[in-house]
C-alpha cells in the first residue's frame, strides 16, 4: 500500500496544537452540540406528540411505519448519496410539523452532531485495509499525520482523504431512518399507532407496553429536566466558570437517573389502574369507537413508497448500490 | 444481495458454524417455551408488569442512545470496551425491570420491546429480525433463566432472612447474570452476527480481547444493577 502525502507544512508545534484540538473536538464536538443547543428541554420537544395539520398528521400511523422501514431498506442497499437526498427529504418534512421552527432547529443540531459524532468515529478509527477493500485502491491521501502516541487512543496513525469519505458515507445510513423514525413518533399518538397495530394483529399486550414506551420517553426528559434542575438550585456547580455548565448538567443527570425511574416506575400502577378500570386484556380482543381509516393522503404515500422501490431497484440495476461495504469500524 | 441489510454471509473465515448457531437458538428457544409455560405464559402478566417493561424500555433506550451515547463519547477510546457507558446503563434498567416484574419472559420481552423501540427512533429496522431473534434470546433469556433458577425471587425480591442476606444474594446474582452478559456480544455477534449480515473476516484475537475486556465492567455494574434493582423494588412497592 502506498500513501501519497499531501498535508499542509506547518511548524511541528501549530501541527501538535491542531491535533490535540481535532482529538478533544472529535470526542467532545458533539457532546457540547447536544448539551449546549438541544439540552434536555430540546429532546423533549423533538420526541413528543403535539397535534397539528401539516401533511404527515393526516397519515395513518401504519403508513408513517412502512415510511420508516422502506427508507432503511432504501439507505442500506444503495449508494451513499441516495442516503444523503433521503435525509434532506425528510429534513425539509420537519417544516411541515406544528411549531415547525423551534423542531427543525433542534433537529439540525441533533443532525449536525450525529454527522460529526459518526464521521469521525469512524474516519480516525477505520483500518487501512477496510479502506482499501472500500475504495478499490492501494494508494491512500494522507490528509493529516497524527503524533506518534494517537495509536495508544485507537487512531490510525494516518488520517487519509479516503477514511474522511468512509466516515461521512457511512453516516448517511443512519441519519435517514434516524429523521423518519422521529418524525413518525412527533406526529403519531400512541393511541393512533395501538389501534392501527391491533388491525394488523399486533399481539395486544405488546401494543399496550409499546404505547407506554412512547409515551414514557418525552417524559423521561421531563422528569430528568424537573430533577437536573433541583440539584442546580441546590448547589451543583455553583461558583464554576459558565463554560463547564454543560458537564454539571451531565454529572446531574447521571445522579438522576436512579431517583427519575423510580418515581416513574412508582406511577405505573396508575397507568395499570387507568387501564384495568377500562377492560384491558379482560377479552384477547378489543373494540375501537373510532375506526381505521386511510385517506388520500396515504394512498398517495404508498405511491410514493413503491416509487421509492423502483428507484432503488433502476440504482441496483445502474450500478449504484451499496458502493462501501459497512464493517461496523 | 440479501434482505433488508442482511448479507446472509456464511463460511466467512473464522465464523461460527451456521449449524452451531442455529442449535444454540433452537434449544434456546425451546427453554424460553418451556419455562414460560411451566410460568403460565403471557397470560402470567398482569397490566402494571406491561407498564412496568414499557417504561424500561423506553429508559433502556433513553440510557443507551441519548445519555449513555453522550456521557460515552467522553470515555476515552482505549477504555471503551471496558467502560460501554450505554449497554452497561441498559444491563442495569433491565435488570431493575425484572425485579419489578419477576415472572419468566420480562427479560425476553424488555429486550424485544428496546430493539423495537431503538428500530423506531434510531437504526430503521435494519438487520430486523436478526436483532430481535439474538438479544431477547441471549441477554434476555440469561436475565429469565436468573428468575427461573431462583424460584421468582430473583435480586433478592422476596427472600425472607436477615438484610445481608438478601444483599449478598442480589449482589451476587447481579455479578453472575452480568458475567453472562459479557458473552453475546464478542461470541454471537462478533463471530456470528457481524459477519452474517455484513461479511468480513473474524479477527479472534479481536474476540478474545473483546470478550476479557467486556467482563470486569459486566460483572461490577451487574452487581451494581442487582443491588440498585433490590433497593428499587423495595422502593417502588412502598
Amino acid at each position: 500500500m502506498s500513501f501519497v502525502f499531501q498535508q499542509p507544512n506547518l511548524p511541528p508545534l501549530v501541527e501538535l496544537a491542531i491535533s490535540w484540538f481535532v482529538f478533544l473536538f472529535g470526542a467532545t464536538g458533539p457532546i457540547v452540540i447536544i448539551l449546549a443547543f438541544v439540552g434536555i428541554r430540546g429532546f423533549l420537544h423533538i420526541t413528543r406528540f403535539e397535534s397539528g395539520e401539516g401533511i404527515l398528521y393526516r397519515l395513518s400511523p401504519l403508513t408513517k411505519l412502512v415510511i420508516v422501514i422502506s427508507i432503511t431498506v432504501a439507505v442500506s442497499l444503495t449508494i451513499w448519496w441516495f442516503g444523503a437526498i433521503l435525509t434532506l427529504v425528510f429534513w425539509l418534512l420537519f417544516f411541515t410539523l406544528n411549531e415547525a421552527k423551534r423542531k427543525v432547529l433542534y433537529v439540525s443540531y441533533l443532525l449536525l452532531s450525529s454527522i460529526l459524532g459518526v464521521s469521525t468515529g469512524f474516519a480516525f478509527y477505520t483500518p487501512y485495509s477496510v479502506l482499501q477493500m472500500a475504495f478499490n485502491t492501494n494508494t491512500l491521501n494522507v490528509v493529516w499525520v497524527w503524533p506518534s502516541y494517537f495509536t495508544f487512543a485507537g487512531y490510525e496513525p494516518y488520517l487519509t482523504l479516503q477514511a474522511l469519505y468512509y466516515g461521512l458515507q457511512i453516516t448517511f445510513r443512519f441519519t435517514a431512518p434516524m429523521l423518519a423514525g422521529l418524525l413518525l413518533v412527533l406526529t403519531t399518538t400512541p393511541s393512533d399507532l395501538m389501534r392501527y397495530l391491533a388491525k394488523v394483529k399486533f399481539p395486544l399486550p405488546f401494543i399496550f407496553a409499546l404505547t407506554v414506551a412512547m409515551r414514557t420517553v418525552p417524559r423521561i426528559f421531563d422528569i430528568l429536566d424537573t430533577v437536573v434542575k433541583l440539584q442546580l438550585m441546590r448547589g451543583l456547580g455553583y461558583g464554576k466558570p459558565a463554560f463547564l455548565r454543560p458537564f454539571y448538567v451531565l454529572i446531574a443527570a447521571l445522579y438522576g437517573l436512579v431517583p427519575t425511574l423510580i418515581f416513574l416506575m412508582k406511577g405505573a400502577k396508575y397507568t395499570a389502574i387507568a387501564a384495568d378500570t377500562r377492560a384491558f386484556n379482560s377479552t384477547p380482543r378489543r373494540t375501537y369507537m373510532k375506526e381505521v381509516k386511510y385517506t388520500r393522503a396515504d394512498y398517495v404515500a404508498w405511491g410514493l413508497i413503491l416509487a421509492l422501490y423502483v428507484s432503488v431497484a433502476l440504482l441496483l440495476t445502474f450500478g449504484y448500490g451499496r458502493g462501501i461495504p459497512y464493517v461496523g469500524y | 444481495m440479501g434482505f433488508n441489510g442482511i448479507g446472509g454471509y456464511i463460511n466467512q473465515p473464522g465464523e461460527i458454524p451456521v449449524e452451531v448457531v442455529i442449535a444454540y437458538f433452537v434449544f434456546a428457544l425451546a427453554i424460553a417455551i418451556a419455562l414460560g409455560k411451566r410460568n403460565g405464559g403471557l397470560k402470567a402478566f398482569k397490566t402494571v408488569d406491561w407498564v412496568y417493561i414499557g417504561i424500561g424500555a423506553a429508559a433502556a433506550y433513553v440510557w443507551e442512545f441519548i445519555i449513555g451515547a453522550i456521557i460515552g463519547r467522553a470515555v476515552p477510546s482505549g477504555l471503551s470496551n471496558f467502560i460501554s457507558v450505554g449497554f452497561l446503563g441498559r444491563m442495569f434498567i433491565v435488570f431493575v425491570v425484572v425485579a419489578l416484574v419477576r415472572k419468566i419472559g420480562a427479560g425476553m420481552i424488555t429486550l424485544f420491546l428496546f430493539d423495537f423501540f431503538s428500530d423506531l427512533f434510531h437504526y430503521g429496522f435494519s438487520g430486523e429480525p436478526m436483532y430481535f431473534i439474538y438479544e431477547s434470546l441471549t441477554y434476555g433469556l440469561f436475565v429469565d433463566l436468573g428468575i427461573a433458577i431462583t424460584g421468582g425471587k430473583v435480586f433478592g425480591v422476596g427472600v425472607t432472612g436477615s438484610r445481608s442476606k438478601t444483599i449478598a444474594l442480589a449482589a451476587i446474582e447481579g455479578g453472575i447474570i452480568g458475567l453472562l452478559w459479557a458473552i453475546p456480544d464478542p461470541i454471537f455477534y462478533g463471530a456470528f452476527f457481524k459477519p452474517f449480515l455484513y461479511g468480513g473476516v473474524v479477527n479472534w484475537s479481536r474476540i478474545i480481547y473483546d470478550l476479557i475486556s467486556f467482563i470486569p465492567g459486566d460483572v461490577v455494574i451487574g452487581i451494581l444493577g442487582g443491588l440498585a434493582a433490590n433497593r428499587v423494588e423495595k422502593a417502588v412497592q412502598v
